[in-house]
């Protein structure tokens, strides 16, 4: 397990089902911000011997993802959704014209349950933002579709060039219910 | 010294390296001294090349990768030297073009001074030099550390000459295809 990441996957084991289904579909790198309900993930991927690269900001990770992808590499990046607007010119400027396809998952905050005023307005955009770009995403709110999900973006990514997101939707649980 | 003499050094010291240029100046500088010749040329999204050229870098540990950087492009994404203190990429440099201007949107003047060397300096695990002329450029490829920092200082504003503006798809295969074929010689 990578220094720093606590593995927490009390939630029926969705973290782990994505962890899995991403390292068994060649992912070599994770680039990140760290986020409570993807520390399970990122446990599990360290122990799948993925690469785990805690980056500054998120526009860096997707940036970073792309050096991985022309590269010939298979990165994933992962963030909170409230990161997405961080992100957003390495995606409208980088990664959709260069057509370079990079699985996302994204943490949902602002979103149902949210008790974070600073959150709400980032969490109604985060959908329509990616949207706007062309990016299609996912909500995943059981253990039970995470593999399947996981494989769908991965193959939207990698295989037909397009960025996609996973939404880790409030339903899953997972760790942030406390703040 | 002018972009291109610093992007000529480059092509000419590095032949086998595989460099990302940040938009405008040095995209420009990059595409003239190298003839297009298959490197990772941002058009746009300013403040994300070295993160890309360090994404580089970590999946091509055997490859060696220069980050060419305007100082307005790593002023906007100097969180990146932070990670690459971090992780340490061994096979990464980056030359940063220091004219203190905005070139691609009219020289409008950088805000204060990058300072890039000393703030690479005092991160740690990044060698860090500035150099005013070719010749030293030219011995400063060779013999810095990686990864590394090269502030490369400008007092010619020449325009290089092609157009920053890059065909995304063009650009990509191209990279690819240099990224397949074997360098030409070897690489310390």
């Amino acid at each position: 397990m990578a220094e720093g990441v606590v593995q927490r996957d009390n939630a029926g084991g969705w973290q782990s089902a994505i962890g899995h289904a991403l390292a068994d579909g060649g992912v070599t790198v994770a680039a990140y911000v760290p986020d409570t309900r993807l520390q399970g993930v990122l446990s599990c991927l360290a122990d799948r011997s993925v690469v785990l690269r805690s980056l500054s900001r998120e526009e860096e990770c997707v940036a970073y993802a792309v050096g991985q992808r022309i590269s010939g590499r298979r990165p994933v990046v992962l963030m909170q959704s409230s990161g997405l607007g961080n992100s957003i010119n390495a995606l409208a400027s980088l990664a959709v014209p260069y057509r370079l396809g990079i699985p996302m998952v994204l943490s949902m905050r602002g979103t149902l349950g949210e008790a974070n005023p600073g959150q709400v307005p980032m969490g109604r955009a985060t959908v329509p933002l990616l949207n706007a770009l062309g990016i299609q995403s996912f909500s995943l709110r059981s253990a039970e579709a995470a593999k399947q999900v996981t494989d769908g973006i991965m193959t939207l990514a990698y295989d037909a060039g397009e960025c996609a997101a996973l939404l880790l939707e409030p339903e899953l649980g997972g760790g942030r219910e406390s703040h | 010294m002018k972009a291109t003499d610093v992007a000529d050094a480059i092509v000419r010291t590095l032949p086998d390296a595989l460099c990302v240029s940040s938009l405008g100046t040095a995209t420009s500088a990059l595409r003239q001294a190298s003839g297009d010749a298959g490197h990772f040329y941002f058009g746009a999204s300013m403040g994300s090349a070295l993160a890309a050229a360090m994404g580089v870098a970590d999946a091509l540990p055997d490859r060696v990768v220069v980050a060419l950087l305007g100082d307005g492009e790593l002023l906007m994404g100097a969180a990146t030297l932070w990670s690459v203190s971090a992780y340490r990429p061994r096979n990464l440099l980056a030359v940063v073009l220091a004219d203190g201007a905005y070139s691609i949107t009219g020289g409008q003047p950088l805000p204060s001074s990058g300072r890039f060397v000393e703030v690479a300096g005092a991160l740690g695990g990044i060698a860090a030099r500035r150099v005013d002329n070719p010749s030293e450029l030219a011995a400063a490829l060779v013999a810095t550390d990686r990864p590394g920092l090269i502030e490369a200082v400008l007092d010619e504003h020449a325009w290089p000459g092609p157009s920053p503006f890059v065909d995304p798809n063009r650009v990509r295969l191209e990279f690819e295809r240099r990224v397949a074929a074997r360098p030409s010689s070897s690489q310390s």
